[in-house]
């Protein structure tokens, strides 16, 4: 029989390296046209960081996403980053962008002060214009703007910055320290049937509440969580690497070392818990890694809600399921003694 | 029409003739079919508004990734370009007494064999260097490299690989992480101690939390080791150009690290490497370190040509790094109402044969160790252990889905025991804003709180009736 169970995974997760440095410079220039085009050493590992990345230069500027290039990835091009790792991008390269964008936008302010007779520091950049702070009616066109600066006052609008988060190194005896500038928090929880003839374990529903600070790009993380949480299911039912005794592996292939697929998906409903992060980028922090740290979780306390019996290794595998179960039973069943 | 024509057909054959034509059908054709994909400049209307942020704004590069167009490195091809593949041990723990690639050597098409002995600097890794790129003189786990082969086919390369013979004299061995903490056990890299890393957070007086709390509780979890199994493997070209310039095109996802790494086990100065990150099919931690690249370089050098490397599913498993195997200690005291007293966690890290980002893995995994909760006495301790295994590295969450299985079944069970609703149980120990952390720091934009509520009231947790 089917028996269904829920079960709450909630976790925290910090953003950039435990204590050691972890910068992250980057290159903004001011096209003639308006246009901007960056340049980062980090690499798009397919899950939209350059789209992101983009958007918080663009954001600086005051113009949009499609207006600013990325170029990323060539040690030759592009300054020095620590990589597509410890969901960093956003919160530390995000940051450099930011600072970056911010230098090339203070030579357009200085440029365009005296042509809209104000002081610098009372300009914005919006909507493609940089314009006076509550009268967006004085303006002149962000490219006209870029084009001066670079062909009447010879001072192209190129911004260049580093940014690295602020840590403290831990105590060798006590831990004790901060580790990480910032930490991300949030819950999933997952329905499933259990049936309990097979150990069999189907996932109906995982509805998952993240914290990434300001959400840059919302439609990418949910893409992130949806595939966190795949890999999360992986980890929590399915893929395990196995060995035989001479410490070789006996399953490295896909169809011994079983990888959940779009069939084995369940539904998901995605929620971005409302956060700002004042050290983040518009208060941006990261979302890559935490999407599939509660999911195994979840789902493990779903099938202890559905069929009573805790899995303590993962995966849990019909077998495992089914033989926990068993033995539940057969403690709750009074032995009688054959004759 | 042609349909009904062929399962006629089928009905007529003998049942073997339709089984062997079913499989016919299932192959691709030799040739794809030419198809014309055009750079289509249409740009949605949500990546021309302003402002920037918060826009749902589509990748730029989504429409080809969408049709299949996209060119990954295997995809990439050089003039005069040649194909490296690597011999793997097979074992997991031997003393190498000789290498023997004459035959290999001697078959046409095989331009150049590399071993271990011909790399400048014959080691990597995140922390310490204890990683071999072709194991020299000892093999530490059964997916070490032992020597390489560039070919102008992949095939060649692949047969040169039997003809490479290598003598081992096997060694012994610890597979078990817990008998690799022994004193008596195998040591991995002697004269180490098999525990490479090890870390401790202590805060609070954790045996006077136990001694007031109401209950205790105690569990034992492990974790099983996994794969990033991204969709494309690992792969490089490397090519030297001719003012002895080297650009090597990789899946790497840290190049500012890896000109560093390259650097290093070439002995190159930085500025005479290129580092190009290509197009990643997936990441998810198993990229983040060199594994044949400098091989690569230096079949290169040998040959003057472009040689490239691309690793099979299997290589991914066998040769690249997973996720730590952990066994976990939990010993939780709480009060009648479910408040958290103190917490007691013991890690065991599974590092496999090299130390990889193991220190990484072990400090995230202390730190993380008792869940988003405040918990005023907590001890934490935890050892990275080498075994003669695939090694253990960076894979998404760096400890954390281990140690979150863990916190988060214990906390399920102290609900269940305590008769409380999980959520609330979690509502009444989750940090707040201002919090302090396992290590001291006073935490800020902390939302467990409203991601649990918000979780909550999504799935219909009050609503539905247990």
């Amino acid at each position: 029989m089917k028996r269904r169970g829920r079960g709450i995974g909630c976790m925290w997760y910090p953003v950039g390296y435990t204590v050691t440095a972890n910068p992250s410079a980057a290159v903004v220039k001011m096209n003639e046209d308006g246009t901007a085009t960056v340049l980062t050493g980090t690499v798009e590992t397919g899950q939209g960081s350059l789209t992101v990345l983009g958007q918080i230069a663009a954001e600086e500027l005051g113009i949009a996403t499609d207006d600013v290039y990325v170029v990323s990835a060539d040690t030759d091009t592009t300054p020095a980053d620590m990589g597509a790792i410890a969901s960093r991008t956003t919160y530390v390269t995000g940051n450099a962008i930011r600072l970056a964008a911010g230098r090339a936008k203070a030579i357009l302010f200085e440029v365009a002060a005296p042509l809209l007779r104000v002081k610098p520091d009372q300009l914005e950049a919006r909507d493609r214009k940089i314009q006076v702070k509550g009268f967006p009616q004085r303006c002149l066109a962000i490219g006209e703007v870029a084009n001066r600066a670079q062909v009447d006052m010879g001072q192209p609008a190129i911004g260049a910055a580093s940014w690295n988060p602020p840590t403290v190194a831990l105590d060798p005896e006590t831990g004790q320290g901060k580790p990480f500038a910032t930490y991300v928090y949030a819950t999933q929880i997952a329905e499933v049937d259990v049936d309990d003839e097979t150990g069999e374990v189907e996932i109906l529903r995982i509805v998952a509440a993240h914290d990434c600070g300001t959400a840059i790009n919302p439609m990418l993380v949910e893409g992130q969580v949806e595939g966190g949480i795949s890999m999360g299911i992986g980890f929590a039912l399915h893929e395990q690497i196995l060995f035989d005794d001479a410490g070789r592996q006996i399953n490295p292939n896909l169809t011994n070392y079983i990888v959940p697929t779009s069939l084995d998906m369940p539904e998901i409903e995605v929620d971005i818990v409302e956060s700002f992060d004042p050290t983040g980028p518009f208060g941006a922090k990261g979302v890559g890694e935490p999407t599939s740290v509660p999911t195994a979780a979840a789902i493990l306390n779903a099938i202890h809600n559905a069929v009573g019996v805790r899995i303590t290794s993962l995966p849990a595998t019909p077998d495992k399921v089914l033989a926990a179960i068993q033995a539940k039973r057969g403690r709750a069943t009074p032995r009688i003694p054959a004759a | 029409m042609a349909d009904r024509v062929t399962r006629t057909q089928e009905q007529e054959a003998s049942p073997l003739e339709a089984l062997r034509r079913a499989d016919e059908d299932l192959r691709l054709p030799a040739v794809t079919p030419p198809a014309a994909y055009p750079i289509d400049t249409l740009v949605p209307q949500v990546r021309q508004q302003t402002p920037a942020v918060g826009q749902r704004a589509t990748r730029s590069d989504g429409r080809l990734h969408g049709l299949g167009q996209t060119k990954y490195i295997d995809d990439l091809s050089f003039p005069g370009m040649l194909y490296a593949r690597i011999k793997r041990a097979g074992i997991a723990s031997a003393r190498i007494k000789r290498i023997d690639t004459s035959a290999a050597e001697a078959m046409p098409g095989v331009m150049a064999v590399l071993t271990g002995r011909e790399i400048p600097v014959n080691s990597f890794g995140a922390t310490f260097q204890d990683q071999p790129l072709l194991a020299d003189e000892r093999v530490f786990h059964a997916g070490d490299g032992v020597a390489a082969v560039a070919a102008v086919t992949e095939q060649i390369a692949v047969d040169a690989l039997d003809k490479i013979k290598v003598e081992y004299e096997p060694l012994p061995a610890v597979f078990d992480p817990l008998k690799a903490l022994q004193d008596d056990a195998h040591q991995v890299h002697a004269p180490n101690s098999n525990i490479y890393a090890s870390k401790t957070i202590r805060k609070g007086d954790v045996d006077k939390g136990f001694a007031e709390a109401d209950r205790i509780f105690e569990g034992r979890f492990r974790t099983q080791m996994v794969e990033h199994v991204s969709l494309e493997p690992h792969a490089a070209i490397a090519d030297w150009d001719p003012n002895g310039r080297l650009t090597v095109w990789s899946t790497l996802g840290r190049i500012t690290l890896g000109r560093a790494d390259l650097a290093r086990t070439l002995k190159l100065p930085m500025n005479r490497i290129r580092m190009i990150g290509t197009i990643v099919g997936g990441n998810f931690g198993g990229k983040n370190e060199i594994t044949q690249e400098p091989v690569l370089a230096l079949l290169s050098r040998k040959t003057g040509r472009p040689v490239k490397g691309v690793f099979t599913r299997g290589e991914e498993f066998l040769c690249t790094t997973t996720r730590h195997p952990f066994i976990m200690d939990y010993k939780t005291g709480v009060t009648r109402d479910g408040r958290i007293l103190a917490r007691k966690v013991r890690l065991v890290l599974d590092g496999g044969a090299y130390c990889s980002f193991s220190e990484t893995t072990i400090g995230k995994a202390c730190i993380l160790a008792s869940g988003p909760y405040r918990i005023e006495n907590l001890l934490v301790e935890a050892f990275a252990v080498y075994t003669n295994k695939t090694v253990a590295g960076a894979m998404r969450g760096f400890g954390a889905p281990q140690v979150c299985f863990a916190y988060e079944s214990q906390m399920d069970d102290i609900a269940a025991a305590l008769g409380m609703d999980p959520l609330d149980i979690r509502l009444l120990s989750a940090f707040d804003e201002g919090s302090t952390s396992p290590t001291g720091q006073v935490l800020q934009s902390v939302v467990v709180k409203q991601s649990l509520l918000k979780a909550a009231e999504r799935f219909g947790w009050k609503e539905q009736v247990q």
